[in-house]
């Protein structure tokens, strides 16, 4: 029982410690991969580091939103790894607080927090970065769902853990086609939610901003924490896409120290195949139009049809 | 007695025959999503490419003999001829993708999802009224109407006229993937029936082509509305 509640407080440490290194991992080879020399990997820390000594510099129409949505949104970030199988296989004392559903209302709490902050100092360039996030949220929204329920209607279960051990078990529901098209409309998700190409830009000038024009008011520690929170979100959202559908093994079963370290390895292994990938569309992918960017995601729609529609034919 | 092949297949063979069918929907909307002739071109070649793979299957597991010639003759005429002839349409063409679109891109996308559901949904009424229990002839009747139903809608959704035959050559290949899969003791004589009158369908066509372009100096049916002697 100790155990398990010291694994559970693994998750979010490595959640909480690991986030900096996966941004540092894709900004550094993104940039190798463009033949350029890159940032060091452990440049996301030192940039934290930084923030965290800084002055804070609030402005003053800010109300009392704006000093709550990063600890909101930061909050939020520790509290999914909890639900999810980030190092363990089998659920800890605390993880049936909530299935996919509740961990999806959490992450999407704090991005809920962080737009209203965006609003709340009345910037204009807040404003547009609010809005820009509520329209991608609104497009891929309807796909997320639908992806929830494919893999409810595979596993006839809402729990992580209960997918992850049917791929592991299954290797003719893993390859089947179902599981093939959820774990492709999921990319497209993955790469729309976590700032990446075609969407977001990869240069930071003000009218191509999305993301980082929603914190553009903010500043010292209170921007570290929203940096932090943002890279949490990625990296939660890869274990998803890790553990709950394309790379299923490598979880600690027990729950020992050495089992644990070994998921950690395995961590390491397997988001450094999947950023991989998201570095080659970062790479050969252009940004969209602005009123294209429906497109991706339709694809993402229509594969998660397809994968409802395959599931029960199956 | 139709489907009696599809209802008695081992493990194996029904997740190959689901992966083709399922492999040739997508490139469908491929087809739908794109706005490039050319990818139109490329996509259904390989629609082709994989209905003769799916017909030597069927041929394979059901020991239908002719149905290799079918395959054969599939690959030959739908997956070479008929993309080369095209592409010798479209090198004369001034036009490279579809200038105006009807319906946006993903608008399309979706409604063609719309229309897989639609398909799924006549599927399973259709095989419970005929006591069929097999995914197979589900997926096989689902895969059939989805891409009739895409094909009217490349009809109905495009204006240049090479994405109108395409339209028409992904109806004909959904038809034809269904029949391969329900109704796999075709005679060999009906199959090259139809293959010679999608030839003889868009080598017209190239005929046409060339006369628009003479005499309108466009393929567009926006530019073809005006009745003349």
């Amino acid at each position: 029982m100790l155990r398990d509640v010291l694994a559970q407080i693994a998750q979010v440490l490595t959640v909480l410690l690991l986030s900096p290194l996966l941004q540092g991992f894709i900004l550094r080879y993104e940039e190798r991969a463009q033949r350029s020399r890159g940032p060091s990997l452990l440049q996301p820390y030192r940039d934290l580091r930084k923030l965290f000594r800084k002055q804070l510099v609030v402005p003053d129409t800010a109300s009392w939103i704006f000093w709550t949505a990063p600890i909101v949104a930061f909050t939020a970030m520790l509290t999914v790894p909890i639900l999810i199988p980030v190092l363990t296989n089998y659920p800890l004392p605390l993880s049936d607080m909530g299935d996919i559903l509740g961990g999806g209302l959490v992450l999407t709490v704090g991005t809920f927090f962080v737009n209203l902050a965006a609003l709340d100092s009345g910037s204009a360039y807040g404003g547009i970065g609010a809005s820009r996030t509520v329209m991608i949220t609104i497009l891929a929204e309807p796909t997320l769902i639908l992806v929830f329920v494919g893999i409810t209607l595979m596993a006839h279960a809402m729990l992580p853990f209960v997918v992850n051990h049917l791929l592991v078990a299954n290797p003719a529901i893993y390859w089947g086609s179902t599981h093939l098209f959820l774990v492709a409309a999921f990319f497209v998700l993955l790469l729309a939610e976590t700032d990446r190409l075609p969407i977001h830009s990869s240069t930071h000038i003000e009218v191509y901003m999305i993301e980082e024009a929603r914190v553009l008011e903010y500043s010292g520690p209170l921007l570290a924490l929203l940096k932090w929170s943002g890279m949490m979100k990625q990296f939660i959202l890869y274990t998803i896409f890790c553990h709950v559908l394309l790379l299923p093994w490598g979880l600690s079963k027990l729950g020992t120290v050495l089992g644990v370290a070994g998921a950690v390895l395995a961590i390491l292994i397997k988001f450094g195949i999947v950023a991989c990938a998201v570095i080659a569309v970062e790479t050969t992918q252009a940004r969209l139009r602005f009123y294209r960017y429906q497109e991706p995601l339709a694809v993402a729609f229509l594969l998660a049809v397809l994968a409802i529609v395959a599931n029960q034919i199956r | 007695m139709n489907a009696m092949l599809a209802t008695h297949l081992d493990p194996l063979a029904a997740s190959l025959f689901s992966l083709l069918t399922i492999a040739s929907l997508l490139l469908a909307f491929v087809m739908l999503g794109s706005r490039w002739l050319k990818d139109y071109m490329l996509a259904f070649a390989a629609q082709s490419w994989l209905i003769g793979m799916l017909s030597a299957l069927v041929g394979y597991y059901g020991g239908y003999r002719e149905l290799y010639w079918v395959a054969l003759l599939t690959v030959l005429f739908r997956g070479i001829v008929l993309p080369w002839l095209i592409l010798r349409i479209l090198r004369r063409l001034n036009t490279a993708r579809e200038l105006h679109e009807i319906l946006s891109t993903s608008t399309s996308l979706v409604i063609g999802a719309a229309a897989v559901i639609f398909a799924l949904v006549v599927a399973m009424r259709l095989t419970a009224d005929l006591h069929i229990v097999s995914n197979v002839v589900v997926l096989a009747l689902t895969v059939m109407f989805s891409m009739k139903l895409i094909g009217f809608l490349m009809l109905a959704l495009r204006h240049e006229a090479i994405s109108q035959i395409l339209g028409i050559l992904v109806l004909e290949n959904g038809i034809f993937l269904g029949a391969q899969i329900l109704v796999p003791g075709m005679p060999l004589m009906i199959e090259l029936v139809l293959l010679f009158d999608l030839l003889v369908a868009v080598a017209c066509f190239g005929v046409l082509v060339r006369y628009l372009l003479t005499h309108i100096g466009s393929t567009s049916s926006r530019d073809l509305r005006r009745l003349t002697g």
